[in-house]
């Protein structure tokens, strides 16, 4: 479950980056459009990795029920801490991202 | 007309959940406790001691204490111990009797012997006022029924309402006053959205006799236990021939199970005519075994011959569709991890209702900031919004003071833990009448804080099972129920002395500080 958790957590983290308002906010700077549309893709990407894991671990049933639970958690802790500690999340997302697939691959 | 729409939208919304808000809190923060049931429970009954888990040992244990103290009784019941309860209680009823008719008992799950165990309803009272709101059949489930629905509505309207709903799917931005409850009440009912629609749709669903019984009633000739035996599943029962022969002890039947499903863990076990030639014994499944929760599912034996006569897993499509969103609200299949994520989105739900609540009359109050003078109605909301908030979390903490404070074994003591809730329920409302909103809040909250962060002192001092103990010997039920206490304290600690303190005014800043650093930070964007 800790793989589902952190590539969806990386997922909903790119996405929110993709947007432009929160970009130039969290990063300091402006985005290209190109950027942009590399982290749309990347965090929709993140996502269906994470769905593929959930459904491979638990079949359809148990694994879309950990998936939405494991994002919805991931989103809440994203939204709530991210006005107090950005750089924090940032580094967190940065994480998941390299250990998502250590994890995937059951070395973590 | 779109805007039109979106108007009424707004406006249904408004107030559905203003009318709606105060019992649904309620429903709601009861209903979160009930994911915990079974801890909830092993905590108010701190006699039953957790032991390792051997439920072939304990049935056969079970099977000796009803062979002797209730041979002639038409059927009886096995509760068998789970990880998260560690009780095994046994209940037995005379051939022909009702519910209201059965005799029950609590076995030590190692040694089979009669425990004394606290009277306390435990768990198991949120759990009925989740959705009976201790009023008497039917009205209770009709009305926390119609609540549920309202909630659906709240939602559907509320997406209808939210304009913004993907450009400020991430957004939350604190320190801002109505701005901030906006952002707040948006975000946790737009992140935690697929809960929330499950648990409202789901409890419709297992209430559906109860919401449409219309349609029911026509589809199957006014046979609703037709209706019910599609859907859910009944068991069917056999006949006394009045012979007796001698049992097969369950542990047998226990292995069979085990044997066609390995690892299948047995929640229920009951044996109808017991002693009798047409002895049946139906093993049932512990449901947190898959999602779906069925009724009457199960294992039926002969009780005589140890024949194994059917399994019925019945997965029609109703059953699964219907028992499918009906486990998916109880979450039994959810291991630790998954239960408390239900734990904490059940809490995300409260916070909807309650943020919504408080922007209802935040927005209103501005209109009469000037004045000072609040109009009656808008009072009367504060003061329901305050008994129904803080009170319910401060009437919860009074019903786990009752548990520990009550003598163990005084006759009458679990209605009084319920009426205890009651009481404090009501004083709150009574506070709440007596003194201005924001210190109302604030006091509340400041004695809910008191009241929860002491709970694991009173436990250890009344019981000996405090933290030092239950950690030391891994009962992970009780820790975890003090733990939760001291983590709820903290937060209710914090909530109030943002009450108390003066508003506006951050702690350590000044307030003309404070806005220079809000036009400092918003230059730099």
């Amino acid at each position: 479950m800790l793989a589902i958790t952190l590539f969806g957590f990386a997922g909903f983290a790119g996405l929110c980056l993709s947007m432009e308002r929160h970009y130039s906010d969290l990063l300091g700077h402006k985005a290209t459009p190109r950027r942009l549309r590399g982290l749309r893709i990347g965090g929709w990407l993140l996502l269906v990795v994470a769905l593929w894991l959930a459904v491979l671990k638990s079949g359809w049933a148990m694994g879309l029920v950990e998936l939405f639970a494991v994002l919805m958690a991931g989103l809440c802790l994203w939204v709530f801490v991210l006005p107090y500690r950005p750089k924090l999340l940032l580094v967190l997302a940065a994480a998941s991202v390299v250990l998502g697939p250590f994890s995937a691959l059951g070395w973590i | 007309m779109k805007e039109g729409f979106r108007q009424s939208m707004a406006w249904l919304h408004t107030w559905a959940g203003l009318v709606f808000g105060w019992l649904l809190f309620a429903i709601f923060l009861t209903g979160t406790l009930s994911y915990f049931k079974a801890e909830i429970n092993h905590w108010s009954q701190p006699e039953i001691p957790s032991r390792a888990l051997n439920s072939a040992a304990s049935l056969d244990l079970a099977q000796r204490y009803l062979q002797t103290h209730a041979a002639g009784a038409g059927s009886w019941f096995i509760d068998l111990p789970s990880e998260r309860e560690p009780e095994l209680s046994v209940s037995w009823r005379p051939a022909g009797g009702g519910r209201g008719d059965s005799t029950q008992k609590v076995l030590d799950p190692a040694t089979g012997s009669e425990l004394q165990a606290r009277d306390s309803r435990g768990g198991d009272f949120f759990y009925r006022f989740h959705f009976q709101l201790q009023m008497p059949h039917p009205w209770g489930r009709w009305l926390s029924t119609f609540c549920a629905l309202m909630m659906f509505v709240g939602l559907i309207t509320g997406i209808i309402t939210h304009k913004k709903i993907f450009k400020e799917f991430f957004t939350f931005r604190p320190g801002k006053a109505q701005r901030s409850w906006l952002d707040g009440h948006n975000a946790i009912g737009v992140l935690v959205l697929p809960f929330h629609l499950m648990i409202s749709y789901s409890s419709l669903v297992i209430f559906m006799a109860l919401v449409m019984p219309a349609s029911i009633a026509v589809s199957y000739n006014n046979d609703t236990r037709a209706f019910f035996s599609d859907v859910f599943g009944i068991p069917q029962s056999v006949k006394a021939t009045g012979k007796a022969a001698e049992p097969l002890p369950l542990s047998t039947l226990y292995a069979k199970v085990q044997e066609q499903v390995p690892g299948a863990r047995i929640a229920w076990v009951e044996v109808q005519n017991p002693g009798d030639e047409n002895a049946r014994v139906r093993v049932t499944r512990y449901s947190g075994d898959r999602i779906a929760h069925l009724r009457g599912g199960g294992w039926l034996f002969d009780g005589v011959s140890g024949t194994h006569l059917s399994s019925d897993f019945a997965d029609t499509t109703p059953m699964l569709i219907s028992g499918g969103f009906y486990g998916l609200h109880l979450g039994e299949f959810a291991g630790p991890v998954l239960r408390w994520l239900y734990f904490f989105f059940g809490l995300a739900g409260t916070a909807v209702i309650g943020t919504g609540l408080v922007m209802w009359l935040g927005k209103r109050q501005l209109k009469h900031a000037k004045s000072g003078v609040q109009p009656f109605e808008l009072r009367l909301v504060e003061v329901l919004n305050i008994a129904s908030m803080s009170g319910l979390i401060l009437a919860v903490a009074g019903f786990f003071w009752a548990n520990r404070l009550i003598p163990a074994f005084q006759e009458g003591r679990a209605d009084a833990e319920i009426n205890t809730f009651f009481l404090i329920w009501g004083l709150s409302l009574l506070h709440a009448l007596l003194r201005p909103g924001r210190k109302a809040w604030g006091e509340q909250l400041a004695v809910a804080a008191v009241f929860y962060l002491a709970l694991p002192l009173i436990n250890a001092w009344t019981t000996g099972q405090g933290l030092n103990h239950s950690i030391r010997v891994g009962d992970w039920s009780m820790a975890g129920f003090d733990l939760t206490a001291l983590g709820c304290g903290l937060f209710l600690y914090w909530a109030a002395r943002k009450m108390l303190l003066p508003p506006v005014v951050a702690p350590k800043r000044a307030p003309k500080v404070a806005k220079a650093a809000a036009l400092i930070e918003s230059e730099v964007k």
